[in-house]
């Protein structure tokens, strides 16, 4: 995939916002953020509500994908153009879910909601009325998400990236730093993973870097073995999201996994390795 | 539940303006670096605020709330906070957090 099959601009969605078969959807974690100004013909889906499980800790099932998806309008042929707040995290995180299920033309808003702002372009409350639909979605793709087992055998063989601060990295904070640091868990990362803070492949303005810049970054200067498969995680799988779609889909990795259970799931495992500090 | 109507568990994404302590002015246990910015006297309701590291290293971003607030939980050091807001204004600042304290910081764009 390059890049404009995977990303739009602010100007793309500008000129295609209202063309038939294109659907924009914002997917922020503060939904409150869509209800007080959005993309004008934007629709909206919650991380959390609408892609959990709302009793195990896990996705929908595909059932409740594809119910979600006809209930809000979507088709299978739809161009679904992904963006949000938090620098696209959430954003980044419904692309890979829409892949998960087999939704082929999905692209992200380059930038997301943050530089939509930033460039002081037009932000409605209006709420679209689209017409639902029946989508048939396809079963997980597993080749893009990693579960647990997999993780800790894949210690010290795959690229293991983990995209959370320095500081949650080597256990000095547990979450990041808005928000308070009162969690039970274990503290530190999973041994022989590379930290590369999810940041990095972004500008300031949400964007992605170049492609150049992406590659030496994972590459020369976290020393990722492009041959090997690679694994990422952060803390709970939204910006391991993020970081998914700079080594999957812009820079064309072929073996890149998503761990979602992340963290909060292997920082509470028992009798798994855990490692403080720095890293090497 | 934090003062915030959300659990930190819930995920990593900033709420408008970051999360609210229990009572403003106490830090607890926390280091707390909060403030408001404000352009022509009036509070900027549409930006950015990020907490930056050694190297300006990315450590954590927040949507200015509505009165121009934001709030960071960062560890006790030396930061520099960035605020980005439309027509490409772009401010730094550097502030200091300590555990129990909660350090103010005003800016103007």
């Amino acid at each position: 995939m390059s890049r404009p099959d995977v990303l739009v601009d602010a100007d793309w969605v500008e000129a295609h916002k209202n063309d038939p078969g294109v659907a924009i959807v914002e997917v922020d974690e503060d939904t409150s953020a869509y209800d007080t100004g959005h993309i004008p013909n934007a629709i909206k889906i919650d991380w959390k509500q609408d892609l959990q499980d709302p009793v195990r800790r896990d996705f929908v099932d595909k059932a409740g994908f594809e119910a979600l998806l006809s209930e809000r309008g979507i088709a299978g042929d739809d161009t679904v153009i992904l963006y949000g707040g938090n620098n696209n995290w959430f954003a980044a995180y419904a692309y890979w879910y829409f892949k998960l299920y087999g939704h082929q033309n999905v692209k992200l808003l380059d930038g997301g909601r943050k530089k939509w702002e930033l460039d002081s372009r037009e932000l409605v409350k209006d709420i679209p009325d689209r017409t639902k639909t029946s989508y048939t979605a396809q079963e997980q793709d597993t080749a893009i998400r990693a579960m647990r087992d997999e993780v800790v055998a894949a210690i010290g063989k795959r690229n293991l990236v983990d995209v959370r601060s320095p500081d949650e990295f080597s256990g000095r904070l547990l979450a990041p730093a808005h928000l308070p640091q009162e969690q039970a868990q274990r503290a530190g990362h999973i041994p022989t993973a590379k930290n590369v803070p999810w940041s990095k492949a972004a500008n300031d303005n949400g964007t992605f870097r170049s492609d150049d810049e992406l590659r030496t970054l994972y590459g020369d200067e976290a020393g990722l073995d492009f041959a090997k498969d690679t694994i990422a995680y952060c803390r709970i799988g939204e910006r391991s999201a993020h970081t998914w779609f700079v080594l999957h889909e812009l820079l064309e990795q072929p073996n890149v996994k998503n761990y979602d259970g992340s963290w909060t799931e292997y920082g509470s495992l028992v009798g798994v390795p855990i490692e403080l500090g720095d890293g090497r | 539940m934090t003062a915030a109507n959300q659990t930190p568990g819930d995920g990593c994404g900033a709420p408008a303006g970051g999360v609210p302590v229990a009572a403003a002015t106490h830090a607890g246990s926390q280091a707390v670096v909060e403030g408001h910015v404000v352009r022509d006297d009036a509070p900027v309701s549409t930006g950015y605020a990020r907490l930056l590291g050694t190297g300006d290293e990315f450590v954590a971003e927040v949507p200015l709330g509505e009165d121009g607030g934001f709030r960071f939980f960062a560890a006790p050091g030396t930061w520099k906070l960035r605020v980005l807001a439309p027509g490409g204004a772009r401010a730094d600042r550097s502030v200091s957090a300590e555990y129990g304290k909660v350090t103010k910081v005003e800016v103007t764009v």
